[in-house]
């Protein structure tokens, strides 16, 4: 029997020292490829080690939604790492996307959901202290929904991918 | 939930070559091409006169979860379960350490049962604050009728200012850190919750923090409840929305109840009413299988709960079909009352204006969701008040056997219920759990299928089925949590016109601002 792994506990950021940069890796380790946010992170700080830890805020949650909003805040660049099902592409694809004008002044395509998008937007229209700069390392995932399943080929082929290029957009 | 998916797929894809030789119908499927609708789809059946025949939605479903819990300690069921859900981990959390309390046949001592509910309604606050403002508030803040690009968050926050847009921020950061953080370890995965009691007691210092916060909610759930009435009452035209026909079903309504029939959001008799607002029955969590049973159709993954003695009867409305609704609204209709002085008001209004009870209006769940929040909040200060808040003693330490628990709360999403059986050392061998939206199920798919039956005629898409039918679903906050990111500029809803023979004739899109395209392949 596996057991379940500890989940850390993530204080919320203090929004008055804003650090420079903060990878915020999104998904449910017990959610099959949705793990992968949880397992860049970990693999980070390895390959970060001490140094790397000091300047980079390596936060791993399962939120969504509005309760990203406490993790936007605080730091000037974030780098999001998340699995997305588009269905438009192989899983395993990784997309880079950058904030660009489109997704700063447009909102969501619902009328009734808040996400990361909009989370990012509701706080600049509250002046709050949101990250600056945003980009998302997203993964195109085959499976998010069977509950304690590993992580599917083609998303876990990938990983080391990810990880390095979210160490690249780090500057690492 | 259930891991026969592989079966029920199985089934699904036959019962529609079967439907689809048995009849000439065109297929429109609205394919969510993103997490933001999980593995939710609507699959519209039309007649050859293009007529809408049936309309199916279908709710994502985790899976795997029976096996997966198999051959664990019931004790990380607290654990294990509010981590599946990033939405409402505290009602899992709850709801399975009330499981093992009745597992391990252990009482709580009375400051442990304050201390859970004091957790409770701090989460029940911020969850429908958030709900209230964020999600429906695009529709009842900023307004129906309002341009589909202002109809969004931002619109929100334009209509009701920023500062009250940073003070529900600041609200929900003050209840999860400060209360939620604070007794439960964390605020996404508390570890408060023990059979027979808490992790921790409240020290004086605490609890001074605590009462504070309190005063600070219900004077937030006022200025809510009088922003409610300010900006949705006083316009006819979202009171005829709200009590329109498109939105009304006919139902039984289930929730948890105090021993004087009032709301309650973490422990009672689960009270059952009929259409007509009867009680059929006020049961014991432990009997809830005498009650509840699961449907099962072709086309869904989703096992659809009915009231057993009243039976299925297809998707249908009335006092002879067992379909009934939870959530906010269903709460509120199978109560005598609520048990705080401001949410009794509230209440009363509720009822005086949309005409007695119960109320049928799927679209009453907001203001249903704003007078809880009242209620929360109230209660919220009741507990952080009590002067045996601070009694250390927390824990009523379990010696007997493990055999079989179950739990139930009422989430912000309605009636939740955790069931787990073990061996005698405590190792689950099988759990259930039915989550709201699994009661809510039968209910939802009538609303989505009538909201197309009003937009679809003579084979004529029109635009706006997109937004009606996700008003008519988002009413009760159908949970799926694991499906909250999409991409920038992504599509969430799709909606695939198919021909006879299943290919596309023709793709309705809708973008970014709200526009809707469409093209043909």
């Amino acid at each position: 029997m596996r057991p379940a792994e500890p989940v850390r506990s993530e204080p919320l950021p203090d929004t008055s020292h804003p650090l420079d940069v903060r990878v915020l890796c999104l998904g449910n380790d017990l959610l099959a490829d949705d793990a992968l946010g949880f397992r860049v992170a970990r693999a980070l700080r390895r390959e970060l080690g001490d140094r790397g830890r000091s300047s980079v805020d390596i936060v791993e949650t399962p939120e969504s939604g509005f309760a990203l909003l406490d993790h936007l805040q605080g730091v000037r660049r974030l780098v999001v790492v998340d699995t997305v099902v588009t269905g438009r592409a192989a899983p395993g694809t990784i997309y880079i996307i950058e904030e660009n004008e489109d997704w700063k002044a447009g909102p969501g395509t619902s009328a009734h959901y808040v996400g990361l998008f909009e989370a990012l937007q509701a706080g600049r229209a509250m002046g709050l202290p949101v990250a600056e700069e945003v980009v998302i390392v997203a993964v195109e995932a085959a499976d998010v929904v069977s509950v304690g399943g590993s992580m599917t080929e083609a998303v876990e082929a990938v990983l080391p991918v990810v990880v390095s290029e979210v160490q690249a957009l780090l500057g690492e | 939930m259930s891991d026969q998916h592989e079966g029920l797929e199985g089934a699904w894809r036959e019962g529609s070559q079967r439907a689809g030789a048995a009849y000439t119908r065109r297929r429109i499927t609205i394919d969510p091409v993103t997490r933001l609708e999980g593995h939710g789809k609507i699959d519209i059946f039309l007649d050859q006169a293009g007529e809408v025949e049936r309309a199916y939605f279908q709710i994502p479903e985790l899976r795997g979860f029976e096996k997966f819990v198999e051959g664990r300690p019931a004790e990380e069921m607290p654990q294990i379960t509010s981590r599946i859900c990033g939405v409402c981990p505290t009602a899992h959390h709850m709801a399975a350490t009330k499981a093992l309390d009745h597992l391990y046949r252990v009482e709580p001592t009375a400051t442990a049962k304050k201390i859970r509910e004091l957790v409770y309604s701090a989460f029940m606050t911020e969850d429908h604050a958030l709900h209230f403002y964020f999600l429906g508030g695009p529709n009842f803040i900023v307004g129906p009728t309002a341009p589909a690009a202002e109809r969004n968050v931002l619109g929100v926050i334009g209509k009701v200012g920023v500062e009250i847009g940073q003070q529900v921020i600041a609200m929900r950061r003050r209840l999860r850190q400060e209360i939620i953080a604070a007794i439960g370890g964390k605020v996404i995965h508390p570890v408060l919750g023990l059979p027979g009691g808490v992790a921790k007691h409240v020290t004086k210092d605490l609890q001074g923090q605590l009462q504070e916060v309190a005063a600070e909610a219900v004077e937030f759930g006022k200025f809510t409840l009088q922003l409610f009435r300010d900006v949705v009452l006083s316009n006819e035209e979202y009171v005829e929305l709200i009590t329109s026909d498109d939105f009304t079903h006919r139902t039984y309504y289930m929730g948890l109840v105090d021993d004087d029939n009032r709301v309650n959001f973490y422990e009672g008799g689960i009270r059952v009413v009929s259409p007509e607002g009867q009680e059929l029955t006020t049961f014991a969590a432990p009997d809830y299988l005498d009650w509840v049973a699961e449907h099962v159709e072709p086309w869904s993954f989703v096992k659809f709960c009915y009231l057993k003695p009243v039976g299925w009867r297809g998707f249908t409305d009335g006092p002879e079909s067992g379909i009934y609704a939870v959530a906010p609204l269903a709460r509120l209709n199978v109560a005598d009352g609520m048990a705080t002085p401001l949410a009794q008001e509230a209440y009363e209004e509720f009822f005086e204006t949309l005409g007695g009870k119960p109320v049928h209006h799927t679209l009453a769940n907001h203001w249903a969701r704003v007078v809880e929040l009242l209620y929360a909040a109230e209660r919220l200060k009741e507990l952080a008040d009590d002067p045996d808040l601070t009694n250390p003693d927390v824990r009523t330490l379990p010696t007997e056997t493990p055999v079989e628990g179950i739990g139930v709360v009422e989430a912000p999403r309605g009636t939740l219920f955790h069931h787990y059986r073990t061996d005698d050392r405590g190792i689950v061998e099988k759990a259930n759990l039915i989550v709201a939206t699994q009661n809510n199920a039968a209910r939802i798919a009538m609303s989505v299928d009538k909201a197309a039956k009003g937009l679809i005629s003579g084979g004529e898409v029109s635009d706006g089925i997109l937004n009606m039918v996700e008003m008519a679903f988002r009413a009760y906050d159908p949970c799926n949590a694991c499906a909250s990111h999409s991409l920038p500029g992504s599509m969430p809803l799709l909606l695939c016109v198919r021909g006879p023979d299943g290919g596309i004739v023709e793709r309705l899109r809708r973008d970014s601002d709200g526009t809707v395209s469409r093209e043909r392949p």
